[in-house]
């Protein structure tokens, strides 16, 4: 059972010494860590490196969390910065963030899902689908904005960029989302046909 | 200048200002493009928001607790000294010397003689009366153990370098 504490609450308690409460702490967050992790790394077994590394980071540092931003966010920023140089170390090929024009992507992280199972096939297993080919960073300022409860300034915070910048990039993100579902979904009706 | 999508996703966001919205409503309700671009949006960003978040592994939040005592236990033992009692012992150490150097400029007798006298009556000790045999072999016994003993403690130092 997660505790009712806030994030602040259990800082204050994990900074006097209580390691139970770090614990809670990652329990809180691990399922939007680790969602964002696999935007970037693609594959669970990386993803789980990352977030466990960001964990980490963050309880080394929590002293130094000045508490002007939320917890979510600031650690979301290291989240950030660690896919960031664990994909440059596992030299993947991937874009920058201002990198409009690259390529779409990668390995599809649902292949694992049973591809005939008629009841997969919804709309939201497209969508998932289509969010696995997008790039790393048009899938995490996706899951930033619709799961993180973060707002563009706080997005702009995390990712150390201006917020109107984010605002651009998840317009075209969100572009770009829609067109890959679309073709997703035409790519299905003609193999129906 | 900003596309129609653009212009409702910001309604949508509730990114842009109040007259801006009050004139994206307007044209919501009038203009039958902007009416069916809007309720497209609309219907892409409920799905967008109802995204799955993926499940971790079970056993993720032992790990991070485990790599978080691993690291704590792996901590060297001068780097869990507390700061504060060696700057403690520090000032102690500072004023003592801070109070023997008053103490004794207090003593002095300023007034007992002047430079010039005080330089004539000083002597040189007589350095050869203490350098006999014997202390000159125990200086050179004690300069070759502590030789060794750096020595030593440089070779240690050399191969758990190399371990590591």
């Amino acid at each position: 059972m997660q505790s009712k504490l806030s994030d602040i609450e259990l800082i204050d308690q994990t900074l006097a010494g209580d390691q139970s409460a770090y614990a809670d702490l990652v329990k809180r967050h691990q399922r939007f860590v680790f969602t964002l992790a696999l935007r970037f790394a693609k594959n669970r077994e990386d993803a789980e490196e990352i977030t466990q590394d960001c964990f980490v980071k963050a309880y080394r540092s929590l002293a130094l969390f000045q508490r002007q931003s939320k917890f979510s966010t600031w650690l979301y920023s290291i989240v950030y910065t660690t896919a960031m140089s664990s994909l440059r170390k596992k030299r993947v090929a991937t874009s920058s963030i201002d990198d409009e024009d690259n390529a779409i992507q990668i390995e599809d992280n649902t292949a694992s899902f049973d591809v005939n199972n008629a009841e997969n096939k919804s709309r939201s297993y497209y969508l998932n689908q289509a969010i696995g080919q997008l790039l790393p960073d048009d899938a995490a300022i996706i899951t930033l904005f619709y799961k993180g409860e973060q707002s563009l300034e706080e997005i702009a915070q995390a990712l150390g960029i201006e917020a109107n910048t984010v605002k651009v990039k998840l317009f075209r993100a969100r572009q770009r989302l829609k067109e890959r579902l679309e073709r997703n979904l035409k790519h299905e009706a003609k193999e129906l046909i | 200048m900003s596309s129609i999508e653009e212009k409702l996703w910001d309604y949508i966001d509730g990114s842009c200002t109040p007259a801006e919205q009050e004139t994206i409503s307007l044209l919501i309700e009038q203009d039958e493009i902007y009416r069916a671009k809007y309720l497209e949006l609309l219907t892409l960003d409920s799905e967008f928001a109802a995204i799955e978040l993926d499940e971790p592994p079970m056993a993720l939040t032992y790990n991070v607790m485990e790599a978080i005592r691993a690291e704590h236990a792996q901590k060297p033992l001068k780097a869990t000294i507390n700061l504060g009692i060696i700057k403690g012992i520090s000032l102690f150490f500072v004023f003592t010397i801070v109070v023997l150097l008053i103490v004794s400029l207090a003593s002095i007798h300023w007034s007992a003689g002047s430079a010039g006298s005080l330089l004539a009556n000083f002597k040189l000790p007589d350095l050869a009366k203490y350098l006999s045999g014997p202390v000159i072999k125990g200086f050179l016994f004690f300069d070759m153990i502590l030789g060794l003993f750096l020595f030593d403690a440089y070779l240690r130092k050399r191969s758990i370098s190399k371990q590591s």
